[in-house]
């Protein structure tokens, strides 16, 4: 007879006394959630007790609960070590769920609009708490992603675990590779930063390379010929639903056929031509509760506390100024993880490089499981498959390299030399001329000739002679009507070059130093050349800072500098034009009655001919609030 | 690093495990508790960026008619480093103190009425003590008034005085119509309390409901409407947002607000800094400022130009021409500078190479030159962007400036 009109615990609690009601229900209860451990079971799993009850209560959560329903109930000893498997596995699952999370944080404060994308960014950093951080975390996650699912791949082929029957668990896998990439390169552009226009629209820019549909791919891609709000749109819906969903079906399958397969054995483990892994010894059976459990608890542990530090320390996600169409950046490259695509561009064809050769390469990584069949697994006995890998490792990081852009991308020196100086912060990396403390920032123009040296005069008497020197030869009057060009005013153009005042700003005298160096690497391209900064007060807290080139012209033929004999630059020559005298002295006219006019060498006060002086200036302004720090500062 | 990862003992993994999420969560704690701080500075951070490529954008487009250094430069555009614009009253203090004494006037004038009242009241006149006690009353209110007379006219001097001081920058537009306020009789002294009661800021001056930084970013959006009837000699302020049809983006535009409001001192302005504008704003919207009706402009029909001049007998002057060309309408701002064909070789490229073109076939080197001039986007040459060139200089320009500059290009 029921307490309550019904049955419930208070039955139990009359039959059985408060304490043991509590604690059997207690002990129910956790048997339900974990589907299949009590209390008791638990404690003796944790403190690392064989089971007591029979059979086993440790296998029922694989059997009927569905959380563990896909992990194996136990695993070889043999692959629960750093070798063979180094993690790698793990870790790119363990990043799928770290993106998941922290991208969707990032999803509360995110519009995909061109107008507003770039607003968003500011408002993580500067008003949601936390923002940065998880910002910094799905950034540096990312790129961690990429580089483990790589190095997860590598390792399948190293150790040989790709071979029968794991022919599809390999596909699936480089299906997952590629859909990473995309993944990470979707991404990228979302920030709508100049980093990310120009990262993806080099990127993008490789389909067009597709013969017959290449333009249609772009379109459909772009939703326009140039990235803007549909494109922005597109790429967003493709990172947070279509790759997504698309990475988690293969993520499902590919795991699946890992746990039907069993984890493939260090190869010297199993007879040649076997496949032992789901013929697990009892002296070799790992369970999976509770030693797998706690490795993977302290692993997530460990894993995301390191990720935290180094996002608190080490790495901050670039973010450059708003996207412009308008402006293209000095040495804009792809994501580094398609690099070697951007390399193997500079070798040819856009097609055959861009297009053919990745094809043709993930094409024979998706065959390698059925092209090489033989039955070994043995290192010794694949020799010619990890002379490939290695191959295959070399040659994308030569590619990779090649795609930067410092390699045979043809910019002029000097303009490369200012960049050098003044770039923005990209990759933690900032041009040093924007690292002067503001205070260091004296007004007035300083020239790198100071820097060549100055033997046997003080840095005031050198400075008045090449002050004296560059009036007298107009090299000064050039610089000046380059600055007002560049809409310096008259006022403010300096008069005259002033020695670096080294001891109060030592900074300033350690970019002039840099720019000095900068220029003397270049003696072919810029012969004698002289650099020079000049210092201006626009506002209050803000300067000017004007970075000026001056050298010989030389003759450029097909982006290279012509050379005599002896290896020196041919000069260029200026030139004036003159009246045409006849043989009496008297000017030459034209039909109609105008003096007629021929170019001639300019020549200087002694009679020789002067050098056609080529000028090149850029400016930055700098704020006193804009803090930008030292590389890696 | 082996041994470190594959903790042999589970409650060495369970104890590590529980620390490492421990040792993150006070990680993040840490980093949350900074983060006011650290949004603060990037606010701050982010700010300087903004003011340094606002400063880049003005460099570009913005210092060839309000100055280098924001001076604003003369009948074209007003200076916008500019005390009047953030509101800096070089007078304020004596227009203020000159409203204070008339508000007590007027209260010292009523006193004084109420009193007369009640000493002439005949039904109930006031006892001879009461009379007293009022004249001296009024005695006293009539020095009151004297002092608040003699408070006005010392403010009204000290304003003449610093008027004089300032007769550069008031030559250059501060106070305009000054001159036809100044000789107004004193009966008016109200009229000429309110002109500076108006014009003592910029913002007063044009009526503008907002505060200053809407008003930035409001005229860099949308232009400033009329104002190309005002700066005689120049298009006036056009729109630059992308919204109005132009080329900023919205963030280009607060961060070109941001470079111009870094302008502003605050409280440390000075009479010197107002001398140093070159001129000043003017106002636009009480059509203050009659144009007298001109010669018609020349418009853009080409044919009807040359007919016109034909039937006119109107020869263009190439002196006239050159100064319309480099300085009445700016050709020079753009041609020689690179962003536009430069001036030099005009008539020998048109000649040679625009007329050598098949479009151009038939065409004579005046008649290719009045087109290029009054419908610049018919032709664009290879090399240079569309859309640069103003439309509107055919509608700007009589038919003999036309022809000036014509006559100028020729020779070039």
């Amino acid at each position: 007879m029921s307490i309550l009109p019904f049955p419930s615990f208070l039955d139990d609690v009359k039959e059985k006394g408060f304490k043991k009601a509590v604690f059997e229900g207690i002990d129910d209860s956790v048997e339900r959630l974990t589907a299949g451990l009590n209390v008791q079971d638990l404690r003796e799993a944790f403190r690392g007790e064989t089971a007591s009850r029979r059979p086993n209560p440790r296998l029922t959560p694989h059997a009927d609960g569905f959380w563990l329903h896909m992990r194996p109930s136990y695993f070889n000893r043999d692959v629960t070590g750093m070798y063979p498997s180094f993690r790698l596995g793990w870790l790119s699952s363990y990043f799928v769920f770290f993106e998941t999370i922290t991208g969707i944080l990032l999803m509360l404060w995110y519009t995909p609009s061109p107008e507003i994308a770039y607003g968003d960014m500011l408002t993580i950093l500067s008003n949601v708490p936390l923002g940065q951080l998880m910002r910094d975390m799905h950034r540096l996650g990312a790129e961690f992603m990429v580089a483990v699912v790589a190095m997860h791949m590598m390792r399948t082929w190293i150790t040989g675990s790709y071979k029968k029957p794991r022919q599809f668990t390999w596909f699936t896998g480089l299906l997952l590779l590629v859909i990473t990439g995309f993944l990470s390169f979707s991404g990228y552009l979302l920030p709508w930063d100049q980093l990310s226009l120009w990262a993806v629209t080099i990127g993008a820019s490789m389909a067009e390379a597709t013969p017959v549909v290449g333009d249609q791919v772009n379109l459909l891609l772009r939703g326009a010929p140039e990235l803007g709000a549909n494109g922005l749109l597109r790429f967003y819906l493709l990172h947070v639903l279509l790759l997504p969903a698309l990475l988690f079906v293969f993520f499902g399958v590919h795991y699946y056929k890992v746990v039907i397969h069993g984890h493939s054995l260090p190869p010297q483990k199993e007879n040649i031509g076997e496949d032992t892994a789901k013929r697990v010894p009892l002296d070799k059976r790992v369970y999976f509760i509770p030693d797998m459990l706690t490795y993977e608890m302290f692993w997530l542990g460990a894993t995301t506390f390191i990720i935290t530090v180094l996002c608190i320390w080490f790495y901050h996600a670039p973010l450059e100024n708003h996207a412009d169409p308008q402006v293209t950046p000095l040495g804009t490259t792809a994501p580094w993880y398609f690099l070697w695509i951007q390399g193997a561009l500079k070798l040819g064809d856009k097609f055959i490089w861009g297009v053919a050769f990745p094809t043709v390469a993930l094409g024979g990584l998706a065959l390698l499981p059925y092209l090489d069949v033989t039955p070994s697994r043995r290192y010794a006995h694949r020799r010619v498959m990890l002379t490939i890998a290695s191959l295959l490792i070399s040659v994308t990081t030569i590619l990779s390299y090649m795609g930067l852009a410092k390699f045979a991308v043809a910019t002029s020196a000097e303009t490369e030399i200012v960049h050098e100086l003044t770039f923005e912060p990209a990759h933690s990396k900032v041009g040093i001329g924007r690292t002067i403390p503001f205070d260091q920032m004296i007004s007035g123009a300083y020239t790198t000739a100071q820097i060549h040296g100055h033997e046997g005069m003080s840095a005031n008497e050198f400075i008045a002679a090449f002050n004296a020197e560059t009036q007298a030869n107009g090299q000064f009057a050039q610089m000046i009507s380059e600055l007002q060009s560049q809409y310096v005013s008259t006022n403010q153009a300096p008069q005259r070059f002033r020695s670096i005042p080294a001891d109060e700003a030592p900074k300033l005298m350690q970019v002039m130093e840099e720019f000095a160096h900068l220029l003397d690497a270049e003696p072919v391209e810029l012969p004698n050349v002289w650099g020079a900064l000049v210092i201006t007060d626009n506002q209050a807290g803000l300067k000017r800072l004007d970075w000026i080139v001056s050298w010989d012209g030389v003759l450029i033929e097909g982006g290279q500098v012509q050379v005599d004999e002896a290896g020196e630059p041919m000069i260029v020559m200026a030139t004036e034009d003159v009246a045409m005298l006849d043989e009496d002295g008297n000017p030459m006219m034209n039909e109609d009655g105008e003096p007629m006019m021929e170019a001639v060498p300019k020549l200087d006060a002694d009679g020789n001919p002067t050098p056609a002086r080529r000028i090149y200036s850029d400016h930055l302004f700098i704020h006193e609030a804009s803090a930008y720090f030292a590389p890696g500062g | 690093m082996g041994r470190l990862l594959f903790i042999r003992s589970i409650e060495g993994r369970v104890l590590a495990g529980i620390t490492m999420f421990v040792g993150m969560m006070i990680l993040v704690g840490w980093v949350a508790i900074n983060e006011e701080a650290r949004m603060q500075a990037f606010v701050r951070q982010h700010t300087g960026r903004a003011i340094e490529r606002g400063a880049e954008l003005y460099a570009s487009l913005c210092s060839e008619c309000h100055g280098e250094e924001g001076y604003g430069s003369k009948d074209r555009a007003p200076g916008l480093n500019n005390p009047h614009l953030f509101g800096y009253d070089p007078v304020g203090a004596q227009t203020a103190a000159i409203t204070n004494a008339n508000r007590a006037l007027v209260r010292l004038n009523k006193d004084i009425e109420t009193l007369l009242t009640e000493l002439t009241n005949a039904q109930n006149p006031p006892t001879d003590e009461r009379q007293n006690a009022i004249l001296a009353e009024i005695d006293d209110l009539e020095a009151q008034l004297e002092e608040q007379h003699a408070l006005i006219d010392q403010a009204v001097a000290e304003r003449e005085t610093k008027l004089k001081s300032l007769s550069a920058a008031v030559k250059r537009g501060l106070y305009p119509l000054w001159d036809t306020i100044e000789d107004i009789p004193s009966t008016a002294e109200n009229e000429v309390e309110t002109f500076f009661f108006i014009n003592g800021t910029r913002l007063t001056q044009v009526g503008w409901a907002g505060d200053l930084q809407g008003y930035v970013v409001t005229t860099l959006i949308h232009g400033r409407p009329g104002s190309a009837n005002v700066w005689l000699s120049s298009e006036g302020m056009a729109p630059w947002s992308q919204l109005a049809g132009a080329q900023l983006r919205q963030d280009q535009i607060e961060d070109l607000a941001a470079y111009v409001l870094n302008w502003d001192k605050g409280n440390a302005w000075t009479d010197d800094d107002l001398i140093a504008v070159q001129q000043f704003g003017k106002p636009l919207a009480d059509g203050s400022l009659p144009r007298e009706p001109g010669p018609p402009p020349a418009g853009d029909n080409v044919n009807a130009i040359l007919t016109f001049w034909a039937e006119n007998e109107i020869v263009g002057s190439e002196a006239t021409g050159g100064v319309l060309y480099s300085e009445d309408f700016g050709c020079t701002d753009c041609h020689g500078k690179g962003s536009a064909p430069d001036t030099v070789g005009t008539f020998e490229r048109a000649l040679n190479e625009r007329l050598a073109l098949p479009q151009f076939a038939g065409y004579t080197v005046e008649q290719y030159l009045v087109e290029s001039i009054t419908r610049p986007g018919d032709f664009i040459v290879d090399g240079f962007s569309s859309g640069l060139m103003p439309a509107n200089f055919g509608t700007r320009m009589t038919h003999q400036q036309l022809a000036d500059i014509v006559a100028y290009l020729m020779t070039q």
